[in-house]
């Protein structure tokens, strides 16, 4: 396709409003597409030009507020990050996030995922709560142990992995891969004294152990964070602390308070002169 | 703790297990892949052979090991996929207690014969 020809694609949608429909049921829009535009992009012409009733979750276009999650072609993907041309398809079947409620239309319910997020306490734990409380300095943290969860902080709560597994859809108790990675992320962070607890929570029933690596998670994960991965290192600590043979952590110190500050350099005279 | 040892023999028991499988079906098909190089011995399925087996106290381990290891990785296997379908704590409380009870009455089953002709 040239940089400024245009094509119709259809866009077949799930539509359901639980005020008025009985069952979710498909309607479709003819879109204008050309080179470049986006799955969300067509979603916002439809809206704008064709049915304004037509329901989904956007706001930062650029792929990093996770709010535009929904099923293209059978497979889950983030709208605002999706090319139309990427299918090279005349028509594009559009779904909400499955494994999720659904409020209205394209908009899943995304409680169950913030609920597991928070069950596995995704914030620094340490001892001295003093600090936690009035932090006085920062914890030394050098790039080997930054190394050891970058990749998994990169996570936005997009849902899509959840959305993904198929362990999640059979079992609406299974932690499933976002809140298990996000535990594996504290848990790996060198600052981070809360790995029994957080341990004692993934163990439990409906925990790590009932992932069956499909890694459908890592598949449609948008920022790379590889979600089945970092279930099998969670699933290795788990396994060393039952067997004894985990190494003991000790959180990041505090960095010293420094002795000696470094003069800044001087701020340079202003080379307009005053009237 | 309990699931992560449950999850640690299931993955212990899942390697012996194709070990001592493995040990099986070669003794089973030995007479087929010995006679492909030309050297003939007892076919291992025939009765006779069975109980000669039967009577070595090594072959009885392997196979009460095989009997034993494979029920708790089937039988432990599908409490977990069973745990997956969410009943309540108490039917998984009485659903355990029936795949103990059915493991403990075919490793019963599955050992006596051995055993009693190990014993002869």
């Amino acid at each position: 396709m040239s940089s400024d020809s245009e094509k119709i694609v259809i866009f077949k949608i799930q539509r359901f409003d639980p005020e008025k429909d009985a069952r979710p049921h498909f309607q479709e829009f003819r879109v204008p597409v050309k080179r470049g535009t986006t799955v969300l992009e067509g979603l916002l012409y439809i809206k704008e030009n064709l049915d304004s009733s037509l329901a989904f979750r956007t706001s930062c276009r650029m792929g990093v507020c996770g709010s535009c999650g929904m099923l293209v072609n059978y497979s889950p993907h983030l709208a605002c990050h999706t090319q139309v041309e990427e299918f090279h398809a005349k028509k594009l079947l559009i779904k909400p996030l499955p494994n999720f409620g659904i409020i209205k239309d394209l908009v899943p319910a995304l409680e169950p995922l913030f609920e597991k997020h928070k069950s596995i306490k995704p914030f620094i734990m340490r001892q001295d709560e003093a600090e936690m409380e009035t932090p006085t300095a920062e914890f030394i943290q050098g790039i080997e142990d930054l190394d050891r969860y970058l990749q998994f902080s990169y996570c936005i709560k997009c849902g899509l992995c959840l959305a993904a597994c198929p362990t999640s859809a059979s079992d609406k108790s299974f932690l499933g891969p976002q809140a298990l990675g996000q535990a594996y992320r504290y848990c790996a962070d060198s600052r981070d004294g809360g790995q029994q607890q957080r341990l004692d929570i993934v163990e439990r029933e409906h925990g790590v152990w009932h992932c069956h690596f499909a890694a459908a998670c890592s598949e449609a994960c948008p920022k790379g964070v590889d979600p089945a991965f970092a279930i099998q290192l969670l699933r290795q600590r788990v396994a060393a602390r039952a067997l004894g043979a985990g190494k003991p952590h000790n959180p990041a110190p505090l960095a010293a308070t420094p002795l000696q500050v470094k003069p800044r350099v001087a701020v340079p005279e202003f080379t307009v002169k005053k009237p | 703790m309990k699931n992560t040892y449950l999850q640690l023999a299931q993955m212990v028991s899942g390697a012996l297990v194709a070990v001592l499988l493995g040990i099986h079906i070669a003794v089973q098909q030995s007479s087929v892949i010995l006679g492909f190089f030309g050297v003939r011995v007892a076919d291992p399925l025939a009765f006779s052979s069975m109980i000669e087996r039967a009577r070595q106290g090594t072959w009885v381990g392997i196979y009460i090991s095989l009997l034993s290891l494979g029920l708790f990785h089937g039988l432990n296997g599908l409490r977990n996929i069973l745990l997956e379908l969410n009943f309540s704590a108490a039917t998984m409380r009485v659903l355990t207690a029936l795949i103990i009870v059915f493991g403990i009455i075919f490793l019963a089953l599955g050992t006596y014969a051995p055993l009693v002709l190990l014993g002869r």
